[in-house]
């Protein structure tokens, strides 16, 4: 099988500093935005710039992203010479392919992206909320002729130290790479998305895997070495929203803007549109008591308190007398009678017992998925 | 089991909401369509094998809604969908031809053992194999589910059972010949359960001596032959047959006891899925007692009503006790009362829509509300 271009999306990172919320399921499963998980925002780039395979590399607590992605039909992976394809690490006569970085991930499932044969690979990380062309990335890739193309973002010069930054030439030609540089040179951060002709890093990795210095991140290893050998690396500048949510403040953060309707994400945009698998629920339901601001609502929701400035993802119960405030509330989750949440983060089927107060006023409270908290009364289901 | 579901009869009292659909596909509580809760009660059942039978003409909405019926599960390895048309019975009776030849072709290729028929118009969420156990319990031939409805919720062209104190049926009649003083009557809901055999034999007979060829009429028919017990359902029916009956089957949703019976019983309603953003309720948005489907943008009023998806309602527009369908545009300060727009009506702004809620005004699809509108007097 020949593909031009192949996606590889890199789901396997830890997350560790999301806390409670990546404690049973990988980073990229979080959910966001009331409807989607935080992959979504990716596959469904994939799809819209004409990406139809898509492999997506897993490692840590793969489950609730196995059945989120299934056969990939909620974004239309399912159709003819299309497909998004689960890689889990497994054992093999060499040992154990447990994946040590980046670049070891592409390493140890060469032999499905040789199954797939493409000319070039995309390189993704599954944990960023953006919209972006690959295509038109892809173009500007073949127009300088490059045998690597990195994504770059322009951040304030005072927070590049944070971040991977290029130093490009006056063609955006990459003639220096620092990671986390204590005196940044310039503001071009990489956003970790890169763009490979396959066969060059095919034998680049090999290579590396032959002798001792073995490659396993794409920043740390993989882009210093094709600079050293003289390689072409360019940038691709991308202007347009883009956040990492790996951890709390960030997620929540992302989320609070998320709400604005005039958010340059422009999620109500139906040529771009955000992809997620839908669950059947029945509409949502505000009743008498209700008092909603604000604030974004999806199916299956049943509000009877207030609701400010706030995400209800599906199938939430804010019951009367309770006030939700700059928070964010996943799927399932009930919030009993005159319960106080502020500045929170709920997680999915979490239970806040009436009267309970969570208040994430100096620092964003965390409930985790299923988690109780308060008393639960007779009354509380 | 398999199904067939007749979608033959429509109401003119529906119009202008059933001119461009057939009544199957009429909009539902922000975001279903009827035809979802005769499907869902099918795929509920365990039923892989749907056969339906509509007029010509009608069925783009179906097409586009049902699509390959992924929702439903229609479209796994062992399921099967299978849509045919009414005139083409027609035809081939008037041509002398075995007219029911399709529907028998398909009973048998189903190799089911029984056969449930559901008509159109009455919206349930049934458990059709408590019926099929009940059924099989019953020495009978048929089975026919009826509920106890008052007679204002009873449409002229709708049969009511007799059933004697065994459950069986002694007698039908119309309903326009209706002469009892009683105030609940038994409403047959034109749901049957019988054996596959059983009933292709009945429509090689049917056809032979030149029965209807609605299946709805001739199993209503066929409970004048042979043994038929009634079922008495007792969960949620509204019986839909015109503009009033359409509007307070709709408003009884914001009934959270109905809205739950309906909809969170254990058997779920599935519908076409739609990939749409979270609907949003701006700083200046009041909204009361109403539900919503996603991808809506709400800054004005919204009291005692049904929205579906992405609807706008601007700032100052007020909507009360009015059923809104998909991707229509309530621009400021408009108002609307005891209405109901149909899909991508726009309302200028300023513009009032009143009706009354015996007689909402109904405003017909992709009309563009340049002045008032009163109606219901």
């Amino acid at each position: 099988m020949k593909t031009e271009i192949l996606a590889m999306i890199l789901a396997g990172g830890k997350g560790s500093r999301l806390g409670k919320l990546t404690q049973k399921i990988a980073k990229p499963a979080v959910p966001f935005g009331g409807r989607y998980r935080i992959i979504d925002f990716t596959l469904s780039n994939c799809i819209n710039s004409g990406i139809n395979n898509v492999g997506v590399v897993t490692q840590y607590q793969p489950l609730a992203l196995n059945n989120h992605i299934g056969n990939g039909s909620s974004w239309g992976f399912d159709g003819l010479n299309s497909g998004v394809t689960i890689l889990q690490p497994y054992s093999s006569n060499d040992g154990s392919k447990w994946f040590e970085g980046t670049a070891h991930a592409i390493y140890q499932n060469m032999d499905y992206i040789d199954q797939m044969d493409p000319q070039y690979v995309l390189v993704l990380s599954g944990d960023h909320i953006y919209k972006m062309d690959y295509e038109a990335m892809l173009e500007d890739h073949k127009a300088n002729n490059a045998s690597l193309t990195v994504a770059v973002i322009e951040v304030p010069i005072e927070e590049a130290s944070r971040f991977g930054i290029m130093n490009t030439d006056e063609n955006d030609r990459i003639i220096e790479f620092e990671e986390k540089p204590e005196v940044p040179k310039s503001n071009l951060a990489s956003m970790g998305i890169y763009i490979f002709n396959w066969s060059r890093l095919r034998s680049v990795l090999l290579n590396s895997y032959k002798k001792d210095d073995q490659m396993l991140d794409f920043g740390n290893h993989v882009i210093p070495a094709y600079l050293e050998s003289g390689e072409n690396v360019f940038a691709y500048r991308f202007d347009g929203y883009w956040k990492d949510v790996g951890t709390i403040d960030s997620l929540w953060e992302a989320s609070m803007e998320f709400i604005d309707p005039e958010h340059n994400l422009n999620i109500r945009d139906k040529n771009w549109r955000i992809l997620a698998k839908n669950t059947i629920s029945p509409p949502h339901f505000l009743t008498e008591s209700a008092d909603v601001k604000d604030s974004l609502v999806v199916d299956g929701c049943y509000v009877a308190g207030h609701v400010k400035h706030s995400i209800l993802s599906g199938d939430v119960q804010v019951k009367e007398g309770a006030k939700v405030v700059d928070s964010v509330i996943m799927p399932g989750a009930t919030i009993g009678k005159n319960v106080q949440i502020t500045k929170a983060i709920i997680g999915e089927n979490a239970i806040i017992g009436d009267g309970a107060v969570v208040d994430g006023s100096e620092e964003i409270a965390v409930v985790g998925y299923s988690e109780v908290i308060g008393v639960l009364t007779s009354e509380s289901e | 089991m398999c199904a067939i579901m007749g979608n033959v009869y429509e109401c003119p009292e529906l119009l202008p909401l059933t001119e461009k659909r057939p009544l199957a596909t009429l909009p539902f509580d922000c975001k279903y369509r009827l035809i979802d809760f005769n499907l869902s009660n099918a795929i509920n059942a365990n039923i892989k094998s749907v056969y339906m039978v509509f007029n010509q003409g009608t069925t783009k909405s179906v097409f586009d809604h049902i699509g390959g019926g992924r929702e439903w599960h229609l479209d796994s390895v062992d399921s099967r969908y299978f849509i045919h048309f009414y005139q083409d019975f027609l035809k081939k009776k008037a041509e002398g031809r075995p007219y029911f030849e399709s529907v028998i072709d398909y009973l048998n290729k189903s190799k089911s053992e029984y056969t449930v028929f559901m008509g159109n118009r009455m919206l349930c969420n049934i458990d059709l194999e408590a019926v099929l156990k009940i059924h099989q319990q019953s020495d009978s031939v048929m089975t026919v589910v009826y509920k106890k409805m008052p007679k204002e919720q009873i449409y002229r062209q709708d049969e009511i059972l007799e059933v004697d104190e065994h459950g069986i049926i002694k007698g039908h009649h119309n309903f326009l010949e209706d002469k009892s003083d009683d105030e609940m009557l038994n409403l047959s809901m034109k749901i049957f359960i019988c054996r596959t055999d059983w009933l292709i034999n009945a429509l090689q007979e049917g056809q032979n001596l030149g029965g209807p060829v609605a299946l709805v009429d001739f199993l209503t028919l066929a409970m004048n032959q042979v043994k038929t017990y009634a079922y008495e359902y007792t969960g949620f029916l509204s019986n839909i047959f015109d503009i009033k009956s359409y509007y307070d089957a709709n408003m009884a949703m914001l009934d959270p006891k109905k809205f739950t019976s309906l909809l969170y019983s254990k058997q779920k309603i599935y519908t076409k899925l739609k990939n749409e953003v979270a609907t949003y309720y701006s700083p200046t948005s009041e909204v009361r007692n109403s539900q919503f489907a996603t991808g809506c943008l709400i800054d004005g009023k919204v009291q005692g009503s049904l929205v579906s998806r992405s609807v706008v309602v601007e700032n100052g527009a007020e909507v009360e006790e009015s059923i809104i369908m998909a991707s229509c545009s309530i621009q400021e300060n408009a108002f609307v009362k005891h209405a109901i727009l149909d899909k991508n009506v726009v309302v200028e702004p300023g513009i009032k829509i009143i009706g009354s809620a015996d007689q909402p005004v109904v405003i017909k699809k992709n009309t563009h509300v340049l002045s008032d509108v009163y109606g219901g007097e």
